[in-house]
């Protein structure tokens, strides 16, 4: 008995994966108002490298093109990342950052922080994420108090409550925002999902909290596998469960708090994403969390992509791009688990 | 010493009590049955061993250690439960899913090694599941998925097995195969403590059957002495005849009629029954489910008819197996026989031995209803039971083909519709 044939196949996958989104990263940086060759892309990003950069060319990809193509990758990482984590947990495959209002929550904090320390480097640079980590962390506490009936998480509660939390938190930041009209104008953009503007500095940041919230779920893959069989069940193979929910809820907060920080509200690609990867692969965390992390990382640079070309030089945030797509996918998702009843 | 251990444990949610102050035991090797009326308990009990229940006063041991502070991965590598079928929504394979059960004992950063693929390799193929290895589980049948999940069980090595309602799903082929298995996985030393809706299955495979009703867990005894008719009447309210399977040698049970069936209005209405052999408890219970009393006549202990009259608490002279009718006892039959609106003859083949049941029937005066015919087959009294027989018919009795005219007949003799 030997899985070798299993492995080989899931590295494959990953491969495959890891080839398609270099592919769309340099695709990402070749499109845009002024269209560079793949060529010339990889070219400048090797110069970069190699410390000979220089001229206007090379500084559009490497300091304008590259981090916001980069910063989609991480942040569709970390969606997906979340979503995997939270239909794992919840046993819901309707569950998302954005629908559970953890979105809504890490946006809510955020702009709390950014109301309170005003415009300044340091509010942005460490309050910013650290105001969304809070409000996520808070905010999933809330909703699944609010969904819990006697120790027991009901699922459609739970989206029913992610959802209405959402709302009444989005509100609430538009009040803050109106309120405090000095930070609207910079808020009110990154609020509908956008990436425009971003520097290298907002990918260092993203890439540390990506990796921070990513590396718990890694080496508890089996626990996460045991969690689908429900919360009892993990229990009698092994698994402290309320502990292991608490830390990978922790991490989930961290890497949304970390996408909101820097992209606002982007909706439905931590529910897609890791649908469509189960869908061909199946549902071990094994393989499930590296291929659900890549494919984030794909869709969302394409989209991003669409954003930025569908009607140039007018740029659409992103977050109607993916919304555009994963609303239809949310319904399709809720006709098809009717019709299984 | 023990490998499971309630210890005046009181189990239930959040505050709120279950079974209150059990105690009993599991020894290694050992395989007990819990059993008792929906609602019970009996699944909260076996829920508290793995702290998906609360343990409100006193403890839960595995052998030196208590159960309840041990951490869940260590209480792993010793406990396997086996719940009523989990539904999985996801599309494990069939292997990967018995996989699972290794996940206590393998290292945050270790996977599978070719040891660990032999204990699934034979978890599996115990549980005949191996055929099934690459198939997603959440389109197999509940009966495979249950063999599956004992297969997990087993994966995990335990030292104490916990079963609710392990065959619930399962075809009888398989529930006995599964239950087999489970039997010798305690001859071989594990300690196994199953829930049963089944008496008879868990009188079967079980060393002793604890009771859990009312709250309260009635220590584990031998099936016999655990599953006798009174207990059966009082924990589950129905009159059930409780013999020795004579092909299995353990309890087999007959239920034969619920209290709720007695608890209707009695007509007030007595009415005696000539039987023997079996031949009238099919009839028997047909007049108490129809509320009349029934006078049974005499009958032997150990005789079907003696049991069925026994459970519908019907009047009747109790006389020791193969024991005659005496002539005291044919008195008092007359007796009973006189108290009645009415008697039945059933289709009871008489002898020497019975034949007195025959003649107080006809000695009560009372109307008699006669079914079938009095062949030769029934007849070992060389032509005394013949004789009663058409003296009967002379004075007016009542002759049917069946029971079901019987029962018509008495209708239209007592006046009220059948």
């Amino acid at each position: 008995m030997t899985p070798s044939p299993g492995r080989s196949r899931a590295a494959l996958t990953l491969v495959g994966l890891a080839a398609a989104l270099a592919l769309a990263i340099v695709a990402g940086v070749a499109f845009g108002a002024v269209r560079i060759p793949p060529a010339e892309v990889i070219a400048a990003v090797s110069r970069a490298l190699t410390g000979h950069g220089g001229g206007l060319a090379d500084a559009v990809v490497v300091d304008l093109r590259l981090p916001r193509v980069l910063l989609a990758a991480l942040v569709g990482a970390s969606l997906a990342l979340a979503g995997v984590l939270y239909q794992a947990l919840f046993k819901n495959a309707l569950a998302d950052p954005y629908i559970l209002g953890v979105s809504s929550g890490a946006g809510l904090g955020a702009t709390l922080a950014l109301a309170a320390l005003g415009t300044s480097y340091a509010a942005r640079a460490v309050g910013v994420p650290v105001g969304a980590f809070v409000g996520a962390a808070l905010t999933m506490l809330l909703v699944v108090q609010l969904a819990s009936r006697r120790g027991r998480l009901d699922p459609t509660s739970l989206l029913l409550a992610g959802i209405a939390v959402s709302y009444t938190l989005s509100a609430l930041t538009s009040f803050v925002l109106v309120y405090d009209r000095e930070t609207m104008t910079s808020v009110v953009f990154w609020m509908m999902g956008g990436l425009q503007n971003r520097s290298w500095q907002h990918v260092g940041m993203l890439a540390l909290m990506f990796s921070a919230g990513a590396v718990v779920p890694a080496l508890f893959h089996r626990e996460l596998d045991l969690m689908l069989l429900g919360d009892e069940r993990a229990g009698q193979l092994g698994v402290s469960v309320e502990r292991f929910k608490l830390v990978m809820l922790a991490s989930a907060s961290l890497v949304v708090a970390g996408a909101v920080s820097v992209s606002g509200l982007i909706g439905f690609v931590g529910l897609m994403t890791p649908h469509m990867v189960r869908l061909v692969i199946g549902p071990r965390h094994r393989l499930l969390l590296p291929a659900s992390v890549l494919a984030g990382a794909i869709v969302l640079v394409i989209a991003d992509l669409l954003a930025r070309v569908v009607l140039a030089p007018v740029e659409i945030p992103v977050g109607i791009v993916t919304a555009l797509a994963g609303g239809p996918f949310f319904i399709w998702l809720l006709v098809r688990k009717e019709h299984r009843r | 010493m023990s490998a499971l251990t309630f210890a005046a444990t009181t189990v239930g949610y959040g505050p709120k009590p279950v079974v209150r102050d059990a105690i009993f035991t599991v020894g290694a090797g050992e395989f007990v049955g819990l059993v008792g009326p929906n609602g019970a308990g009996k699944s909260t009990l076996l829920r508290a061993v793995t702290g998906s229940a609360d343990v409100i006063s006193g403890d839960i041991t595995l052998g030196d250690a208590s159960a309840l502070r041990m951490a869940d991965r260590d209480r792993a590598r010793v406990v396997g439960v086996v719940p009523q079928t989990p539904v999985p929504l996801f599309a494990f394979p069939a292997r990967a899913f018995v996989e699972m059960g290794r996940n206590p004992h393998l290292s945050r950063l270790g996977s599978l090694g070719a040891a660990d693929h032999r204990i699934v390799d034979e978890a599996m193929a115990r549980t005949d599941t191996a055929h099934l290895a690459a198939e997603p589980v959440d389109e197999l049948s509940g009966g495979d998925l249950q063999r599956l999940t004992l297969a997990q069980a087993l994966a995990q090595q335990p030292r104490v097995l916990l079963l609710d309602e392990p065959t619930s799903h399962l075809d009888l082929n398989h529930a006995l195969q599964v239950l087999d298995l489970v039997r010798s996985l305690a001859d071989d030393g594990m300690a196994v403590l199953g829930v049963f809706h089944d008496l008879e299955i868990a009188a079967r495979y079980a060393d002793r059957i604890a009771i859990v009703a009312d709250g309260r867990l009635r220590p584990p005894v031998p099936p016999v002495e655990a599953l006798d008719a009174s207990t059966i009447a009082e924990i589950f309210g129905v009159r059930a005849v409780v013999r020795t399977d004579p092909v299995t040698g353990t309890v087999g049970i007959t239920p034969v009629l619920r209290d709720a069936d007695l608890a209707g209005e009695r007509t007030g209405e007595t009415v005696g029954v000539v039987c023997g052999s079996g031949t009238g408890a099919s009839f028997m219970r047909q007049l108490a489910k129809a509320g009349h009393g029934v006078f049974a006549g005499a009958l032997n202990r150990g005789d079907v008819d003696h049991a069925v009259a026994e459970a519908i608490g019907a009047g009747r002279v109790d006389l020791p197996p193969f024991g005659e009718i005496g002539e005291a006892d044919e008195r008092t039959t007359r007796e009973g026989y006189e108290r009645s609106a009415c008697v039945i003859v059933c289709e009871t083949p008489f002898g020497r031995p019975n034949l007195p049941n025959l003649r107080a029937a006809l000695g009560s005066g009372r109307p008699l209803v006669l079914i079938g015919q009095m062949a030769e087959a029934r007849d070992f009294t060389g032509g005394q039971a013949r004789q009663l027989w058409d003296e009967a018919l002379s004075r007016g009795a009542e002759r049917v083909d069946s029971e079901s005219e019987a029962l018509e007949a008495l209708a239209r003799r007592l006046g009220t519709e059948a």
